[in-house]
């Protein structure tokens, strides 16, 4: 039996992604017409028309639990930025979202390879030969302790740097930082948990019957160097060290040097011109640092393709062109999978709108895009909150304005941050 | 007070290398360095040195090294002779400073001393600020715009497994290293702009070699690489002294010790140099293409030489019937090839041309360099060494200039070209004014065959005095002067230039020309050399195009800008008079009442 619909939701939650995707059987499939899958539920900065102080996704979580009826299928987790995930976290009171998102029991909990506890992360220094995963959980786990000693740091950095740049630094560092209530939950939440790379089967066969499930990335280190070599000739071994340097002397700073040594009182004025440079130099180092561990787990994104009826949607995470260079370009079946893309019916943005993950070759290639006089087919969702990510002076701000302008004018465009307060989300029907 | 007599330069310890290298009884190995002699203040700050050890990391400022009355090294051997422990090499901040100073200080003698001239920063200011613990990070940068070296601390594992600090500013190599980024950067500014593979490659291997030739003239080191586990410190076998065996002995030894601690700071290019066989082709293997490995060709080529003359000057040593030579003698031989190339290798720059270098021009320049002030090369044969070392790396001289002296520059004006034309310019101002200057290449420029119409621009005059080995000075002034056009992509080939085609040139992109030259006159003031790449060369002009094509240069360049609209201080004082005063605003220190102003709008048309 096929779906013969699709419904997808897509949620407020400020920066992040939360995407409730169900499908609809014309007969009862064991017990229900239903399927439902919850595509990452996180966020970093709520939306522009919240007013209050703390912003909770326990309201979002419970929508999703009133319009699932208590039961989720399967649960994808992208990847572990905060904003994808941090609404799997539970609270000490039991009334957090992922509390709630607990009481769903899915079937089946997905994640990218990258987040399998078997891979080693307790090991102090990369063994000779251990190649590939461990090396990398070695390299994620430096990457939190940089992220935890980054935000430390900041404090001291404040009363320099601008407001612009801290304001960067912290968001991508608590972007970054470690979530070990929401990992731990996604880790014990469902009955099974699958942890994918690309060409394998999602494990969603049974669940979902009469949709296929293609899995595009991310690839594992052995398919493709490239994923590593964004930053240096190693980048596990690179993150490794900073963790390590981190760990040694931070967070919040602490001196390599016996307290005698430090000078006491205010700067005296033959440093006053050289030491606001170090710390300027130090901010702007940091923020390099940080971007490229930000895309470096981006690009550990999870990309699924649901098909069925004829219809393809495409959930791509925050991956970003080093992942995707795989599925276009070096894989195999790259030729296949651009003729499978290119149908497109639905593209979920990627990376909440930033230029880096939407590869120009994947959007060239999606046929359903406005032409001529022909109507825009395609339907693209965008979760994003402006102002939160990059700069327009470097071109680099999230969204992205050339390709807001691109998505509203080709395609049919569903924007969260165009929803009003008191709207929980956008409803899609395919 | 009679200062007449005061010391010229002062000895201050340092780390030798790095403390990774140990002494027999595996303390760390120090080294006591000349330095210019100064009245060194606080910090330590000299005449050209600022060291100000404040930590971004933990926001501390740590108290700074102070010179001690009597002006000796607060860290050298004391009377007693108890010399400076490893606790305090690594403990104490002000050993640090110390070093960074005293490193900083020696490579900026160096400099002076091979160019014959004082040398000036990149950045136009007297003092480099130095940072020995700017941040916890293993990284280490000169920045030009912030006038200063930065250097960082980070942890790595030790043997255990446990964190281990690792001081990049007790890496004498590192700090040499960045010190000849920021004096380089001041010779030729436009070396760090993109133009060849071999451009992008030069600062990093001029850096290195100038690096691991300063190690190199230790004393301390040498001697350790020498007779390395041997028992007879005196005495050191002599038959494994070969070119090969030097090579892959104490300089792949040295190499790998300047790479242990610091290869997350800067790889391990010393070691790959060490390590690199010469073949002819290399420089076009695609590997070689990515500047820092194409850098290790430039060290390895310098290298080759080295071992090749060292080794030659040892066979002539007297061997005694066991087959040993005198330590001493072998490590005095191998410091005196080292700073010999050194001043060669740094005079070179006064020869090359300022924008677009290649090592060809390179190898052009250091050929002239020596024979210019040696032209008797019996003693070590450096230039036939050079030549062939250069040559098995596949790098053959720029100038065809033939006879016994092959590959040195050749007469700075082709006959046929025209007389250079003297009479207009003044002797006296011609060794120090740029205008003075700019007027004799107007004068010349059919001669020069320079690009008329060309925005031009003399850079620099600086006067040298250097010393030959026969004792003899040789004095030479040396002005730099570039060109520059701007181009719409379409321009090019109508002005001969091969355009590399609308794909890799976006037609909004603006396109900047590069050409430029040295002239060298005698002590007559006659022009001796015109080393260049004129704007009018389009063969070498279309290769630079084409680079910065296949590198994606102008896909990342921003479309050309429209002009903000601006007005100079004058300009609205000017205006202002004649509205008596009413549009005068809160002003400049210069002129109060006044500021600077600017009308730049955004591209949604909001200012």
């Amino acid at each position: 039996m096929e779906p013969n619909k699709a419904t997808i939701r897509s949620y407020q939650v400020g920066f992040g992604d939360c995407f409730l995707l169900t499908f609809h059987y014309p007969k009862a499939v064991n017990g229900s017409t239903e399927r439902h899958v919850l595509i990452d539920c996180g966020s970093t900065a709520p939306p522009r028309t919240f007013k209050g102080k703390s912003f909770s996704l326990a309201p979002v979580a419970e929508h999703i639990k009133q319009t699932t009826g208590g039961k989720l299928h399967a649960v994808v987790a992208t990847h572990r930025h905060k904003d994808h995930i941090s609404g799997f976290a539970t609270a000490a009171n039991g009334k957090g979202a992922g509390d709630i998102l607990r009481t769903l029991k899915p079937d089946l909990v997905l994640q990218p390879w990258t987040e399998d506890p078997k891979l080693p992360t307790d090991a102090t220094k990369p063994k000779a030969g251990n190649r590939g995963s461990a090396r990398f959980a070695l390299g994620l786990q430096g990457m939190h302790q940089f992220s935890a000693s980054l935000l430390g740091e900041l404090k001291a950095l404040e009363k320099t740097l601008s407001p612009a740049v801290i304001g960067q630094l912290s968001f991508l560092g608590e972007d970054n930082i470690a979530n070990p209530s929401a990992v731990k939950n996604l880790m014990t939440m469902g009955k099974k948990n699958e942890y994918l790379h690309y060409g394998m089967k999602s494990g969603l066969e049974k669940l979902l019957p009469g949709v296929k499930v293609h899995v595009l990335g991310p690839p594992t280190i052995e398919q493709n160097d490239e994923i590593k070599t964004q930053t240096s000739k190693d980048p596990d071994e690179f993150w490794h060290m900073r963790g390590l340097t981190a760990s040694a002397f931070g967070p919040g700073g602490t001196s390599p040097f016996a307290a005698k040594h430090k000078a006491s009182g205010t700067l005296p004025p033959e440093v006053r011109w050289f030491v606001p440079r170090i710390q300027a130099s130090r901010g702007a180092q940091l923020l390099e640092l940080v971007r490229i561990l930000d895309n470096q787990m981006n690009n550990t994104s999870l990309i699924l393709l649901f098909e069925y009826g004829g219809k393809r949607l495409l959930f791509p995470g925050d991956a970003q062109l080093e992942n995707w260079n795989h599925a276009l370009k070096d894989a195999k079946e790259a030729k296949a999978n651009m003729k499978l893309l290119a149908g497109t019916d639905l593209y979920k943005v990627g990376h909440h709108g930033s230029l880096n993950a939407t590869p120009r070759t994947l959007w060239a290639l999606f046929n359903k895009k406005k032409k001529g006089n022909r109507k825009a087919q395609l339907q693209t969702l965008l979760s994003t909150r402006p102002g939160k990510h990059g700069s327009t002076a470097s071109r680099t701000e999230v969204p992205r304005k050339t390709l807001l302008n691109e998505l509203e004018t080709k395609s049919q465009l569903l924007n969260t941050d165009a929803l009003k307060n008191g709207t929980e989300c956008h409803v899609v029907e395919l | 007070m009679d200062n007449r007599h005061s010391p010229r330069t002062r000895k201050l310890t340092v780390v030798a290398q790095d403390p990774s290298v140990r002494k027999a009884d595996g303390s760390i190995l120090t080294a006591c360095v000349s330095v210019p002699y100064e009245d060194m203040g606080e910090g330590p700050t000299g005449y050209r040195v600022q060291v100000v050890d404040f930590d971004a990391s933990s926001n501390s400022l740590m108290k700074p090294w102070t010179p001690r009355d009597d002006g000796a090294d607060p860290f050298g051997p004391t009377a007693a002779g108890k010399t400076v422990t490893d606790a305090e090499i690594l403990g104490d901040p002000k050993f640090h400073q110390q070093n960074v100073y005293a490193i900083v200080m020696r490579t900026l003698a160096r400099f002076e001393l091979a160019l014959g001239r004082r040398v000036s920063w990149s950045f136009g200011g007297h003092q480099l600020k130095v940072a020995p613990h700017a941040f916890t990070d293993a990284n280490a940068f000169y920045s030009k715009e912030d006038e200063g070296l930065f250097f960082g601390y980070f942890a790595t594992p030790d043997a255990k497994g446990k964190a281990k600090t690792i001081f990049s500013c007790l890496s004498h190599d590192v700090v040499a290293h960045e010190t000849s980024h920021a004096l380089l950067d001041g010779l030729r500014e436009r070396y760090t702009d993109p133009s060849s593979p071999d451009q992008a490659a030069f600062h990093e291997g001029f850096s290195d070699i100038v690096a691991l030739l300063s190690v190199f003239s230790i004393k301390e080191v040498i001697e350790q690489l020498v007779h390395r586990d041997q028992g007879n410190k005196k005495r050191v076998a002599g038959d494994w002294l070969t070119a090969k065996g030097i090579a892959e002995g104490p300089l792949f030894a040295l190499a790998k010790e300047m790479g242990q601690e610091m290869a997350q700071v800067r790889g391990e290019a010393l070691r790959h140099s060490t390590e690199l066989q010469p073949r002819k082709g290399i420089l076009r293997e695609a590997e070689f293409m990515e500047p820092h490995r194409r850098g290790e060709v430039l060290v390895a080529a310098v290298l080759g030489a080295l071992t090749t003359i060292w080794a030659d000057r040892i066979s002539g040593l007297a061997k005694d019937a066991d087959g040993t030579l005198d330590v001493a003698r072998v490590v005095d031989e191998g410091r005196v090839i080292a700073d010999r190339l050194l001043t060669m290798c740094i005079r070179a720059l006064d020869y090359c041309p300022p924008v677009h270098l290649t090592f060809a021009d390179y190898l052009s320049a250091l050929l002239t360099a020596d024979r210019e002030v040696n032209p008797d090369d019996e003693r070590f044969h450096l230039r036939d060494h050079i030549r062939s070392s250069f040559g098995s790396f596949g790098i053959a001289p720029a100038s065809k200039y033939g006879g016994a002296e092959a590959g040195v520059w050749g007469e700075p004006v082709k006959e046929d070209h025209g007389d250079i034309i003297y009479d207009r310019t003044h002797f006296e101002p011609m060794q120090r004014d740029r205008d003075e200057v700019f007027r004799f290449i107007w004068e010349n420029r059919k001669a020069l065959r320079l690009r008329v119409g060309a925005f031009t621009r003399v850079q620099s005059v600086r006067p040298c005095v250097r010393i030959g080995e026969d004792g003899f000075t040789l004095r030479e002034t040396v002005a730099e002067y570039v060109q520059i056009l701007r181009l719409d992509p379409d321009e090019l080939a109508e002005l001969g230039y091969t355009d590399p085609g609308e794909k890799v040139l976006p037609r909004d992109r603006e396109v900047f020309m590069y050409g430029g030259g040295v002239l060298i006159f005698d002590e007559y003031g006659r022009l001796k050399f015109h080393v260049h790449n004129r704007l009018n060369n389009t063969t070498r002009q279309s290769e630079r195009l084409k680079y910065l094509g296949s590198i994606g240069y102008y896909e990342n360049l921003r479309p050309k800008r429209k002009s903000p609209a601006k007005l100079s201080p004058f300009g609205l004082l000017h205006l202002t008079r004649a509205l008596n005063g009413t549009r005068a605003r809160a002003g400049c220190e210069c002129h109060p009442g006044l500021e600077h102003h600017t009308h730049d709008l955004d591209d949604d048309g909001t200012e």
